[in-house]
């Protein structure tokens, strides 16, 4: 089975495996091994199926690797080139150290997959008990077909997967640990240095300034929290410090969003007051001119904290934001009326307009509130109220006809007049009434709804899973046409068939079964 | 539906309404009846401003010649365009309901930052500088030179107002802020020039508070409205300190720096002139001699508002010979300012009253007392005869003029206070002369006095007797409603020790205390866990707020916070606010959750609300007095002492009370609204305190939850929040808070519905 177009990566000479003398292969998939003097694999494992990889221990007299499968199976390699097998092993290892990681992830989250789905579906579940567990197919036929029926979906879900947003006390997390020699500690995830970076994209470029090329990604750590940056009053951030740079961007990029001005014009305190008192008139104490000078350095630490609080918050609520800015361009219109362009006065109106008017509602005082739906957004009617209809010259009536025929009929309805000459007479009337009426003549045929309590329910679902299993079956079979290829062919004419044997028989015994439960 | 109030027909747009509303207008009609004054305390979110428009159109509908116009006076830009656009909904109804052509015209007036068109003058951020821009483009020797030398630049907009716009009537309708844009822009008119023209003959005007309290805005803008209008103050809890406010002039010595230069640009432009073109002084003196004369007639026949910086009394006669002439008007000033100079250059606080002043000044420089009230006018004047294009830049001058005709104007209810340093930082000199106004009534008081009804409402008003006395007017009717309700959608706890039993208070004593700040501390962390989406918190003031925040963050107590929610924080500066407060309501929004620690008595606490969602919680940490040690508080305090016999702390329970209502009444907006109130500090529970909060907040305060501590308060918040969260619909509140038309015709209702108002 062995394709050749494989990209071989190494091979080891005079590998054994079960006392047998071969050689080793690490392909880009998978990794094989076949006996000597034979050019079929014997042994041959995907990188997706390893779990792990073992080594012995060294200076044990046996040089070995044993691969350890996701089954629980494994495979042990014996190296057994006396001068290089040390080597050998350690260059095999190493290999497999870099190939399997890549092959990993996606082996776990195909099972991981798979197992939702079999969670998720007890239908499924049944299915695979039947088909699988019962061995009427392998476990990899029945997932071939469903992973590929689910391909479409699987790739659609993991575009939109919801991102997760970021807790706003990530620094508060990294609590400083003293290790008892007059230093602190701080402890790092993947997940934090994330947060720190998405939520100040200065640090995230200073990183990638400076990183592999000026310094070492712990001595960058290391910097970050002695920085001022990290710590509270931002006030002396030293000119050495790598970090004053991302202050100092940081308090641009304040600026900027304060100047920018807010978009709900009902929480612009700056438009609030309709006519502020000039400077010099009333009671509040006048704004002291030198501000910055008489006040106090705490004072100024102060306000730099609750100032870098803000900042920090609306970073935090931003790095939420951003990604799920882009997909609901339609979801939200009035966001995307406000846009960017509010210096133009002609889009504020509309959101003015939305927000006064909410604020003027009172809903309970409302008559019948009316209910705010979506409202369904048809290109073309016509399409939607008749469903897919095969093209045939079928002729079918557009909605203007209907409307038409209906306000025809509400027509004829206004102008009915009984005829009260040709009325049925009043026995004939109440004998059709008794005859349509539950127990009638008519209404005899009401037997067949009783089916469901005539048949037990174990028996109604037995009867159940091999209706289901049988129809997965038929899929499969169905799916084999056109037959294009041999392997289809042999499929269909192979163990297919069997398989649709094996089913069958299973109804059949089942059959038998209920048949002799009630005889 | 169609009401009978007292036997005037109302429309009402809605198809429901609260059983206080129905209330709300009986009480109203009988104010207008009487032809009187009212103050009516009713809780937001129950429909007062629509309430108040139905009855109050009715009533013009049906007596058009006893109520000529509605006032309309709100004191935020969203405030007035919510009144605007309520009374839109109303006039919709009319209209579907009779079938009749709407003859009503309704306008909001704003400043010209808000209305005007001109490209290049609205472009401009802030207020004064739209201003002084629009005065340079209008001005009317401006316009007059523009004739002469086309190339002048005026503004085509006023222009072609001018031209068309006043023989033309705004045709009936509606005029909110934007429409009035709108229509200028179609018809190329200034919509403020035309929006100030019109009220003349609106049915219904809404503007600002400033407009009729302020003096100086008045003069301009108001002072034509008929007698027989109806005016109406909402959201008038704070209204004494806008008429303080607009009465009283700081003066430090950075505006005498400024007033120097001006003088100098004055005296300048003067020697100049004379040389070129010596007839306009001559006419300018001349005219002074006579044309105060013709204002004065006027002013007699039409009844104008009076104007306090000039009161009608002193206009019988001509400007002082003293200044009349230009250069000696100039050199007047120039000596009352070196005399403010010399008055700056004290090394321990003065207080002194205006007599006092006069007669200090007299003894020095040897200026008198009239000469001084007239500076107002004679600046003006002076100014409109120089043709000075910028009138921003000569902001401090008149600022000294302003007060130079106030202290020589009234000789009771201010006080000059001159203080060479701020308490804060004694050691660094900065020498300001407060010149305070103590009684508010002095500014209301010809609004009282010219128009028939003045109607005073807020949500919190309590105690409902202080606001008569304080502005100084004899109401016909003062009334409190409460809100009904089918489920208690607000749940006042108040919180008075920690966990530990240590008393939670913002005390001066103990309010630096570690317990306590950490009690705090907790409280918002244990909050924070368990009220969803947002959560507002008040501090006592903003120094308070810093510190705590400070200490919170050292003991990593916001950090914890932050796992729950996002915080953010109120800063003193507006811009900053308005972005962390739209930040606040988008993490509101999308499902964070957030904290917003904000300052009673900041802008947030007097102009945000937090409907639903955006506040479902708000915590009052500490009582918010004002701060005690000012020496204009303690003036104040003594003159309301002897004047209106208010002892000193009550006012100030009372002015502390009315801003922690105020701030935790902003998450409640409605009945289908609900939130918690929380009052950490263990003084709200004493009878004095909680007396003073509005009867609609005391009524769900229990006997059981008036000194909790942490846990038992996120007990019974956990408790409340839950049982809140059920869905609530129409039918729950149908009959009990809501009533049909059927319903309300009731015998039995309408005996309970005379039960909600209390009278005071």
């Amino acid at each position: 089975m062995a394709s050749l177009s494989e990209e071989v990566l190494l091979v080891v000479k005079r590998v054994r495996q079960r006392k047998q003398d071969g050689t080793l292969y690490l392909m880009a998939e998978r990794i094989a091994w076949g006996p000597e003097g034979k050019d079929r694999f014997t042994v041959s494992h995907l990188y997706a199926d390893i779990r792990c990889q073992k080594i012995s221990p060294d200076g044990k007299a046996k040089i070995q690797l044993q691969l350890v499968l996701h089954t629980g199976e494994s495979t042990t390699f014996h190296f057994s080139n006396e001068s290089t097998a040390l080597k050998d092993r350690d260059v095999a290892k190493e290999l497999l150290q870099q190939l399997l990681p890549k092959f990993k992830k996606k082996a776990n989250k195909e099972l991981e997959e798979k197992n939702r789905m079999l969670q998720e579906d007890p239908v499924l579940f049944q299915l695979y008990k039947d088909l699988v567990v019962s061995q009427v197919i392998s476990a990899e036929e029945f997932w071939a077909n469903r992973l590929s029926l689910n391909s479409v979906e699987h790739s659609l879900s993991n575009n939109n997967k919801q991102e997760v947003g970021i807790s706003a006390a990530f620094l508060a997390d990294i609590r400083p640990q003293t290790d008892g020699c007059n230093g602190l500690r701080y402890n790092l995830t993947t997940d934090i240095i994330e947060s720190i970076f998405r939520t100040y994209p200065t640090v995230k470029q200073k990183y990638a300034e400076n990183v592999p090329h000026n310094m070492t990604e712990k001595e960058f750590w290391t910097r970050f929290f002695q920085s001022h940056y990290f710590h509270r009053d931002r006030i002396n951030t030293g000119l050495q410090d790598i970090f004053s740079e991302c202050a100092k961007e940081d308090e641009k990029g304040l600026k900027s969003m304060v100047t920018q001005g807010v978009k709900n014009p009902m929480v612009d305190l700056l438009s609030l007051e309709d006519k502020t008192l000039d400077e010099g008139y009333g009671t509040a104490t006048v704004p002291t001119t030198s501000n910055s000078s008489n006040k106090s350095l705490r004072e100024n630490s102060n306000s730099a904290i609750i100032k870098r609080f803000n900042h920090h918050s609306a970073m935090v609520l931003a790095a939420g934001l951003r990604k799920a800015e882009a997909p609901s361009d339609q979801a939200s219109e009035t966001s995307s009326t406000d846009g960017n362009s509010r210096d133009s006065d002609l889009f504020q109106p509309p959101l003015k307009k939305v927000k006064l008017q909410e604020a003027i509602e009172y809903d309970d005082l409302q008559g019948d509130s009316v209910r705010k739906t979506i409202s369904l957004n048809l290109k073309k009617s016509d399409r939607y109220s008749h469903g897919p209809i095969p093209l045939q010259s079928q002729h079918y009536s557009t909605s203007q006809d209907i409307i038409n025929s209906i306000s025809i009929i509400q027509h004829e309805m206004r102008s009915y007049k009984p005829r009260l000459t040709q009325v049925m007479s009043s026995s004939a009337a109440s004998s059709a009434i008794t005859a349509l009426s539950p127990g009638g003549v008519l209404m005899q045929g009401g037997g067949q709804q009783t089916i469901n309590q005539l048949v037990p329910t174990d028996v109604q679902s037995e009867l159940k899973h091999l209706y289901t299993a049988a129809g997965e079956l038929l899929r499969h079979f169905w799916s084999c046409f056109p037959v294009s290829t041999p392997f289809l062919e042999e499929k269909l004419t192979g163990h297919l068939e069997e398989m649709l044997q094996a089913a069958y028989n299973k109804f059949q015994a089942w059959q038998t079964r209920r048949m002799m439960r009630k005889t | 539906m169609k009401l009978n109030i007292d036997g005037l027909l109302v429309y009402f747009p809605y198809d429901y309404i609260y059983p206080e509303q129905y209330s709300y207008m009986l009480e109203l009609k009988r104010t207008l009846d009487a032809k009187g004054h009212g103050v009516l305390e009713m809780p937001s979110g129950t429909g007062k401003t629509i309430s108040l428009l139905s009855l109050i159109v009715a009533y013009q509908k049906a007596y058009p010649l006893e109520v000529t116009k509605l006032v309309y006076c709100s004191r935020t830009v969203p405030e007035i365009e919510k009144v605007v656009e309520e009374l839109r909904k109303l006039m919709d109804y009319y209209t579907k309901q009779t079938e009749a052509k709407n003859d009503f015209l309704a306008l909001a007036l704003s400043s010209r930052k808000n209305l005007c068109i001109h490209p290049e003058v609205s472009a401009l951020r802030f207020g004064k500088e739209v201003d002084g821009k629009c005065h340079s483009l209008t001005a009317s020797y401006i316009r007059a030179q523009h004739h002469s030398n086309p190339s002048q630049p005026v503004c085509q907009f006023y222009e072609e107002f001018d031209a068309v716009g006043r023989q033309v009537p705004i045709p009936p309708g509606i005029y909110n802020l934007d429409d009035l844009k709108d229509f200028g822009r179609r018809k190329g008119w200034c919509p403020y020039f035309l929006a100030r023209y019109a009220i003349l003959h609106a049915n219904i005007v809404v503007y600002s508070y400033h407009y009729l309290l302020d003096p100086k805005i008045a003069d301009l803008v108001s002072k034509e409205l008929a007698k027989k209008s109806v005016v109406v103050f909402d959201e008038a809890h704070n209204i004494d300190n806008v008429c303080i406010d607009s009465m009283s002039v700081n003066i430090t010595r950075r505006t005498l720096d400024r007033c120097q230069t001006n003088v100098e640009t004055l005296q300048n432009t003067i020697s100049r002139i004379k040389e070129t073109d010596a007839a306009k002084l001559r006419e300018e003196y001349s005219r002074l001699v006579e044309g105060l004369k013709e204002a004065n007639v006027a002013r007699e026949t039409d009844m104008y508002l009076s104007n306090p910086v000039l009161p009608d009394e002193i206009l019988q006669e001509a400007v002082p010979g003293s200044i009349r002439t230009a250069e000696h008007f100039v050199g007047f000033m120039k000596r009352f300012l070196e005399y403010l100079k010399a008055r700056l250059r004290i090394h321990h606080v003065v207080q002194e009253s205006a007599p006092q002043f006069l007669k200090d000044i007299y003894e020095k420089v040897c200026i008198d007392r009239k000469p001084l009230r007239f500076c107002a006018e004679r600046l003006r004047s002076l100014l409109r005869t120089l043709e000075i294009a910028d009138i921003a830049d000569f902001s401090a001058i008149t600022l000294i003029s302003h007060f130079a005709t106030l202290v020589s104007t009234y000789s009771k209810g201010f006080t000059i206070i001159i203080e060479p340093f701020e308490d804060r930082t004694p050691t660094i000199a900065n020498p300001v002369l407060h010149f305070s106004c103590m009684d508010p009534s002095i500014a209301i008081k010809p609004v009282f006095g010219r128009f028939q009804s003045v109607i005073i409402t807020s949500g919190t008003l309590s105690p409902l007797d202080i606001y008569p006395r304080i502005l100084d007017f004899r109401p016909v009717t003062v009334a409190s409603f409460t809100m009904t309700l089918a489920r208690t959608c607000l749940c006042p706890l108040i919180v008075g020790r920690g966990n530990d039993q240590v008393a939670m208070t913002s005390k001066f004593e103990t309010r630096e205390d570690f317990a306590v700040i950490r009690n705090y501390g907790n409280l918002l962390l244990e909050m924070s866990a368990i009220v969803p989406d947002g959560i507002v918190a008040f501090f006592t003031s903003y120094i308070y707020m810093e510190n705590i925040v400070a200490s919170w963050y050292e003991q990593g107590i916001l950090e914890n916070i932050q796992r729950n929610k996002l915080i953010f924080i109120e800063t003193q500066d507006a811009a900053e606010t308005s972005m962390a407060l739209e930040k606040y309501q988008e993490a509101c929004e999308n499902g964070r959750g957030a904290i917003l620690l904000s300052v009673a008595r900041g802008k947030v606490s007097e102009g945000i609300d937090f409907v639903h969602h955006y506040g479902r919680a708000v915590i009052m940490f500490g009582v918010p007095y004002v701060y005690t040690q000012s020496r204009i508080l303690k003036a104040r305090l003594e003159y309301l002492r002897d004047q209106f016999q208010i002892r000193e702390n009550d006012f100030l329970t009372f002015d502390a009370m009315r801003h922690a209502a105020q701030c935790v009444g902003r998450a409640i907006r409605g009945k289908t609204d609900y939130g918690l109130m929380i009052f950490a500090d263990k003084r709200y529970a004493r009878a004095d305190k909680r007396g003073k909060l509005p009867r609609w907040i005391q009524e769900h305060l229990t006997d059981g939850s008036l000194n909790l501590t942490i846990d038992e308060t996120v007990q019974l918040g956990k408790h409340f929040l839950r049982q809140m969260a059920q869905p609530f619909r129409q039918e729950d509140q149908l009959g009990l808070s809501l009533l049909t038309l059927e319903q309300l015709q009731s015998e039995d209702m309408l005996q309970k519905i005379a039960q909600i108002a209390q009278q005071a």
